[in-house]
């Protein structure tokens, strides 16, 4: 899910930036520094919407580094168990299949994929039904529920099951050509 | 009117539902203590009971039959009406509004409700509740959907998460950790520790019997899980059996209270305005026999005139005759519905004691048991009359045939033949034909049944008959 909040933290900027352009290198310096990483307890930082608020910069003994208390907007993504999902598949084993919705990666293993479909290892392994009629393989796209997940301080790791109604594939590259 | 047709199986429903799963709600919080004395649980139970005897119903009046304190009463309809079972609604209303629906509620209910100190309500804020029958099936089925899902989805591991075991070093890992297990090629998933290639564990499961003391409570949990599933399926039948039975069935429907009260008010007042209180007009509540209690029953015997000033009285629908393959156990049908009306209707045509009509018509007055004796009695009076006047009927033509059979033996065939055909058909249709039979003694058999039909519209047509035949 995606969320709309804001965050603070503390930039630490080096002296040769202090100049007419500081604020400027200060936001540039943020959105390089969070954008893309995650945070066990936000999620996925997506986006920085804007800044909230520049407080004091405190100059550091000894580095002469100033850090600054930056408040800032920003789009979050958290999956949530529950959830469902659209995924890009990114790898198929025999164990089950990989897929990356946005930053989150999810692993389905093969006793959550439905039982009719079963694992073929050709050059492209897949999970094909036994009419041939449904494919998973790689970048194939799948509608997923999501039925657990893993945080750790910088990483979010969800499983997920095509094994209920209205999951599975929802556009198959393989179809399409 | 088809309220009252199905509302019978739906409280049935209303009142299993009530005992299978309300049975155990206290009104208290959970904060309280309880102690034996304020245990009130089963209070759900009565109250629910108490709505299928009614309609809509103002809630101090509930309050007061079922002898509960109001504020007890509010906290459980308030828990019924987020579990979607009753519809509240709340109005502030005058000592007028009041009356209104005191009246409503008379002329529906069964018994009289106390009108005192009636106006001496000023504006005040009345809660009325209702059972929600059409909710109730739609909640109840779901209810019962997501219970069995979510033991079968336990059951079946659906939703559980994958461990994978290392059969080397029996280090047991998670699905969670599949993104750091993957193996470079992609293929397998290795242990961190060894390499070993991990095994999925419900395939270690099948493959040996691991006496693990974590794989026994699983086992156990599962056998748990069974036994729960089977139990609920055993226990809740009634009600499952109960819910297959109102599949089909209209659901009964009182629609909002003003609609209601509107309707109700409407009824009673055309079911005769002078005694609007009279408790034996239970018109379309769940009162056990509401159909007899219906003034359109006792006319449907009487004359043909009087059923259709009947009908449009009490502004009701001719009944439809439902098919055999509808009719359900539990259901309450009437005559009509069961395709014996016709029946019924053609007594209408010959000779009815005048008096039955009006021995009807006072036996509404009295309770329902008797009315329906009264009901059964001139029903089959009805037919031993109309018996009799089939026997009377069959006579002259026995006789006409023994006429017949003097002629030639040619004329007494085709005359049969005819008659046979016919016989199968209506009756008016085969009197009609009779006639065609005989030559010689025609004029003689047509006036025997001329003295056993007594209306003036048969003779006039079987005159026309005869000079038919004449002419030809």
């Amino acid at each position: 899910m995606f969320f709309h909040i804001i965050l603070e933290r503390n930039m630490q900027l080096h002296p040769r930036h202090f100049g007419p352009r500081l604020r400027d290198k200060l936001v540039s310096k943020l959105m390089k520094d969070v954008e893309g990483t995650c945070s066990g307890r936000h999620g996925f930082v997506v986006a920085i919407m804007g800044i909230e608020h520049v407080g004091k910069g405190l100059i550091r003994d000894g580095t002469g580094f100033v850090t600054f208390p930056v408040k800032y907007k920003c789009v979050v993504f958290r999956p949530f168990k529950g959830e469902i999902l659209e995924a890009v598949v990114t790898m198929v084993n025999k164990m089950g299949f990989f897929a990356e919705a946005g930053p989150v990666q999810v692993f389905v293993s093969n006793h959550l994929i439905p039982d009719d479909m079963e694992f073929q290892s050709a050059d492209t392994p897949n999970y094909t039904t036994s009419d041939n009629s449904v494919k998973i393989q790689k970048d194939s796209e799948v509608r997923l529920k999501i039925i657990g997940t893993r945080v750790d301080a910088t990483e979010i790791f969800c499983i997920g099951t095509i094994k209920d109604d209205f999951l599975g594939v929802i556009s198959d590259p393989g179809a399409a050509s | 009117m088809s309220n009252s047709l199905s509302i019978e199986p739906f409280n049935r429903l209303v009142k299993l539902t009530a005992r299978a799963f309300y049975d155990d709600i206290s009104t208290k919080g959970d904060n309280q203590p309880k102690t034996s004395r304020s245990d009130n649980r089963g209070t759900a139970v009565v109250i629910l009971d108490a709505l299928t005897r009614r309609q809509w119903v103002r809630e101090e009046d509930l309050a007061k039959d079922l002898k509960l304190h109001l504020k007890q009463l509010r906290r459980t309809l308030r828990f019924f009406e987020e579990e979607k079972l009753v519809m509240r609604d709340h109005r502030k209303e005058t000592a007028k509004g009041v009356r209104m629906h005191n009246a409503a509620v008379s002329a529906t209910a069964n018994h009289h409700y106390g009108r005192e100190g009636d106006d001496k309500i000023k504006l005040h804020t009345h809660s009325y509740c209702c059972l929600d029958y059409a909710q109730i099936y739609d909640v109840v089925r779901y209810r019962m959907h997501r219970m069995k899902k979510k033991l079968k989805d336990e059951l079946d591991s659906k939703n559980t998460i994958q461990e994978y075991i290392c059969p080397n070093c029996n280090k047991r890992y998670t699905a969670l950790d599949a993104a750091r297990l993957i193996s470079e090629d992609g293929e397998n998933f290795l242990c961190e520790s060894c390499q070993g290639e991990l095994v999925a564990e419900s395939d270690k499961l099948a493959g040996q019997d691991v006496g693990d003391a974590d794989e026994n409570v699983r086992r156990r949990r599962r056998e748990k899980l069974k036994e729960m599933l089977q139990k609920m399926e055993e226990q809740l039948k009634p009600l499952v059996e109960q819910l297959n039975r109102v599949k089909d069935l209209a659901v009964p429907d009182f629609g909002s209270l003003q609609a209601w009260e509107v309707k109700a008010s409407a009824a009673a007042r055309a079911a005769g305005g002078d005694n609007p209180d009279d408790p034996s007009r239970s018109y379309q509540g769940g009162t056990p026999m509401p159909f007899l209690g219906d003034p359109k029953i006792h006319v449907d015997i009487s004359g043909v005139e009087d059923k259709e000033d009947s009908k449009s009285g009490t502004g009701s629908a001719p009944m439809k005759v439902l098919p055999p393959w509808m009719i359900r156990q539990g259901m309450k049908l009437t005559k009509e519905q069961r395709g014996e009306g016709e029946e019924e209707s053609k007594p209408d045509v010959t000779s009815e004691p005048a008096g039955l009509s009006d021995d009807k018509k006072s036996t509404v007055v009295k309770d329902d048991k008797s009315i329906q004796d009264e009901y059964f009695k001139a029903y089959y009076a009805a037919i031993l009359e109309r018996q009799r006047e089939t026997d009377v009927k069959g006579e002259p033509d026995v006789s006409t045939e023994e006429v017949t059979g003097q002629n030639t033996s040619l004329d007494r065939q085709v005359g049969l033949k005819s008659k046979r055909e016919e016989q199968s058909e209506d009756e008016d249709v085969w009197e009609e034909a009779t006639p065609s039979a005989g030559n010689t003694g025609e004029s003689y058999k047509v006036d025997l049944n001329v003295q056993a039909e007594p209306l003036p519209e048969e003779e006039e047509d079987n005159d026309e008959e005869d000079v038919e035949w004449e002419d030809g």
